[in-house]
């Protein structure tokens, strides 16, 4: 036990040592890798791993390669920190992230910090999921970039869908009992309140975070509220144990969510999730374009995992851009050449605003459907489009006052 | 379990010789030297840090389960109270510093931990009472109770405990003691190594007073306590306020070197977390959590850089320590220097020796076996790579091999099961 423990150490301060190589530029993932949370990290991983491949092929970061290491975090904050740490120490300037806002929060922190105490060997965090809108607003950061729609954005353009939809008049809101479930709750009232007085709100329930295995008694209460949709922010188990309890109870309500497309979900809800779960995306799995289907043919062959972070591929190509631009990897240099930096995406133009680092990007309104042509997760089950909601209509204001360096 | 896991304390002979103050200077001087050893490696400082905030945390926890008796799982309520206290007053100080006046300008986040302790030991004071009536089973459950309430409400109360994202502050505020500026991890080592070391002494000192005894003999036998005079429900209380302190005291560490906590650190993870600490270290002797802290702090930062199945070992350690060495890393150590002071060693080395090779065996071919099955199932790589060889997951030769060393293991074990036996 204590030899191996010994070499265990020796081996982990070697590892320390030894720094990254001349001619590549790493790249971070701290997220949950083992564990019961591994599902949500690991496809982020593959993903990325998948992507570098393909931008390295096309002359890499700035003429270097792009190499990308996988920190396991355990979904914990201060494990976060531990791991930041040891990406700083090997040389690495580069750290992405996306499950988990206390996470998220405590790398903003960090990073910042970091870079006022050591001037000329700054980190730059790049935020693939993590939605508190506050890292783009009262807590904006120049070293914090997000590739996702925060919350409220994601909001603004489920309500637009919905707004539209004139058939919807009452609108049952269920969320899990915590932070970004009330703040889910809270846009979804308000947005719907001003963009169409008429609905009824016909509910508005909390329940206990990962712990309900029964939403039966909450369904039958949406069922005799007598709703035609139903909005949630639930994720993991608790969006799939709710549309299952959904679809044994016989309620057609449809779902309208933020994360039903996420892994897992399609295996275990199957023919029950079909025409009942919808989700607010900035992709969806009909793959229309050529060159996306094809990597999602190439990378579920190769890692088993779905070409679904869109966002992802997005963030490397606007990576690799900005370093182009700036001629370097220098990360105050990519931070400023990222700011106001335009994409031509798959789903159109997509930007970074300068004045809070949050990407302006068109989103998706998709249903769940079977027999598709590239089916998710093996299945023949994926998310089908049903509206497109521009750029324009996603947006919000920012009360961010950006501090830059000199 | 406590109880099977526990060895009374050996009561010191020369309290007040010399001798007794050679295992502090021992301390003292490795705290002193870590940073000669590490300089420039501030991974090695982070963890440094984290390694001092778990084994504060992992004492005031043996304080409850190994000395007192009483299996708790709710120790990180008062872990992460304290650490929220820290945090509201690095804040308030911060605040306080910019406008250069009241009280809070004139506080060090040196002493923070102060600020902890005291919160985890007012927590500790309301909520106690009504706990202690029992320990054993029903201790364990109204504790499991409290970290899920708690833990809950740090989600529901945003204005406290700031919600998913936490609070966070900034350490390099207020006044600075002892040119501290708390820049960097090697700068807060100082910080945590003056920590660890007031923290550690005071819990032993705990151990030596009255009531630290008492709390032994409440563990062993609370009805003879009682008959005796002495209310049991009264010491466990007491050991309760005292063990919650020095929980909050590394929250407070744990503020000032992560500076942000959110709610997860009130939950039941951290609490587990505590007793793994404590349990694979050793519940009966003093410096057991020291060393479980160590290895646990290790194993989960480091572990996971060479395999996919780091959780699997951990747990795999957990259980193999409670089943097969119940009195846990120290309490081998111990065995190991009482069986040397007797003059005892020569003759029951050749029993230890052989049946650290055969766990040592058995150990080396069940990694081998975890790696390739994780590699067979669902690796990337085609090998699985364990101590710079490489097993094919797809030839026979592997599993072969690994088979060979866990059954040559079990082997040299049941052959010298003897040796063991006749010496125990």
């Amino acid at each position: 036990m204590l030899k191996s423990l010994f070499t265990f150490i020796t081996a982990s301060l070697l590892l320390v040592g030894t720094a990254g190589a001349a001619e590549t530029v790493k790249l971070a993932l701290i997220d949950p890798l083992t564990g019961p949370m591994a599902g949500a990290g690991q496809p982020a991983l593959e993903h990325l791993k998948f992507e570098a491949k393909r931008i390295n092929a096309n002359g890499g970061i700035a003429g270097k390669q792009l190499e990308i290491v996988g920190l396991d975090n355990k979904v914990n904050p201060q494990e976060s920190l531990v791991q930041l740490q040891k990406a700083i120490d090997s040389g690495i300037q580069y750290v992405t992230q996306g499950n988990g806002s206390s996470v998220a929060s405590a790398l903003i922190g960090a990073v910042g910090k970091h870079n006022q105490r050591n001037p000329g060997k700054e980190v730059l965090y790049l935020n693939y999921a993590a939605v508190d809108p506050s890292f783009t607003n009262e807590r904006c950061s120049f070293w914090h970039f997000r590739f996702d729609a925060n919350a409220d954005m994601k909001m603004n353009a489920l309500t637009t869908y919905i707004a539209e939809n004139k058939d919807i008049k009452k609108v049952y809101l269920i969320n899990q009992d915590y932070s970004f479930g009330h703040a889910v709750s809270k846009a979804a009232r308000e947005m719907l309140k001003e963009k169409r007085p008429d609905i009824e709100i016909v509910g508005n329930d909390f329940h206990p975070l990962a712990k309900v295995k029964d939403f039966t008694p909450y369904v039958s209460k949406i069922q005799s509220s007598g709703a035609d949709a139903v909005i949630s922010g639930n994720w993991g188990q608790d969006i799939t144990l709710l549309v299952k309890a959904a679809a044994e109870f016989g309620l057609d309500a449809p779902f309208y969510t933020y994360y039903g497309a996420s892994s897992g979900v399609v295996t275990q809800l199957g023919d029950k999730g079909v025409d009942r779960i919808y989700q607010i995306n900035e992709y969806y799995g009909d793959f229309e374009d050529p060159e996306m289907a094809k990597r999602q043919v190439e990378m579920y062959k190769e890692t088993g995992w779905d070409f679904y972070y869109l966002r992802l591929s997005t963030m490397l190509d606007m990576f690799k851009k900005a370093a182009d631009k700036a001629g370097s990897t220098d990360p105050v240099k990519v931070a400023k050449a990222m700011e106001g930096l335009t994409l031509e995406t798959t789903n159109g133009e997509v930007v970074m605003r300068a004045e809070d680092h949050q990407i302006q990007l068109p989103m998706f309104m998709s249903v769940m459907k079977d027999d598709m042509k590239y089916g998710a997760e093996g299945t023949d089950y994926n998310f089908h489009k049903v509206a497109r909601i521009e750029r324009e209509d996603v947006t919000l204001p920012t009360t961010c006052r950006m501090r830059r360096p000199k | 379990m406590s109880q099977d896991m526990s060895v009374p304390m050996q009561p010191s002979k020369s309290r007040t010789s010399l001798r007794g103050l050679v295992p502090w200077v021992v301390f003292a001087a490795v705290l002193l030297l870590l940073p000669v050893v590490f300089q420039g490696n501030s991974t090695a400082f982070t963890l440094l840090n984290v390694i001092g905030i778990n084994i504060v945390f992992a004492l005031s926890y043996n304080m409850l389960l190994g000395q007192g008796g009483m299996l708790s799982f709710g120790h990180a309520v008062f872990f992460g109270l304290g650490s929220y206290a820290a945090m509201h007053a690095m804040i308030a100080i911060d605040d306080a510093s910019y406008a250069g006046e009241g009280f809070w300008a004139h506080v060090p986040v040196v002493g923070m931990p102060v600020i902890g302790m005291i919160a985890g030991g007012l927590v500790a004071l309301v909520l106690g009472w009504p706990f202690c009536r029992r320990a054993g089973t029903a201790f364990a459950m109204i504790t499991l109770g409290l970290g899920e309430m708690v833990a809950a409400a740090g989600q529901m109360f945003p204005s406290l405990f700031g919600g998913e994202a936490g609070i966070y502050g900034n350490r390099m505020v207020g006044p600075q003691w002892f040119g501290l500026e708390l820049a960097q991890s090697d700068d807060v080592y100082w910080f945590m190594a003056f920590w660890t070391f007031v923290a550690v002494f005071a819990m032993w000192a705990f151990t030596r007073t009255p009531l630290g005894r008492m709390s032994n003999a409440v563990r062993d036998n609370p009805d003879r306590l009682q008959f005796i005079g002495y209310p049991p429900r009264n010491i466990r209380f007491m050991i309760f306020i005292a063990s919650g302190s020095f929980g909050g005291l590394a929250g407070g560490m744990a503020a000032v070197n992560y500076e942000i906590i959110t709610p997860e650190a009130l939950g039941l993870i951290p609490s587990g977390l505590a007793l793994l600490m404590a349990a694979v270290g050793g519940l009966g002797v003093f410096y057991g959590p020291i060393m479980g802290a160590i290895v646990v702090t290790l194993m989960n930062s480091m572990l996971s850089d060479y395999t996919d199945a780091s959780i699997l070992y951990v747990g795999l350690v957990f259980l193999s320590i409670v089943m097969f060495a119940p009195r846990g890393l120290g309490g081998g150590i111990e065995q190991v220097r009482v069986a040397w002071r007797e003059g005892d060693l020569a003759r029951r080395l050749p029993g230890w020796l052989s049946g650290a090779l055969a766990v040592g065996l058995i150990i080396v071919g069940m990694v081998v076996l975890v790696e390739m099955l994780f590699q067979a199932t669902h690796g990337d790589d085609e090998f699985a790579q364990v101590l710079g060889m490489e097993f094919d997951a797809a030839a026979l030769w592997g599993w072969l091999t690994a088979a060979v060393l866990v059954v040559l293991g079990a082997v040299i074990k049941r052959a010298t099961n003897k040796l063991r036996e006749d010496q125990a």
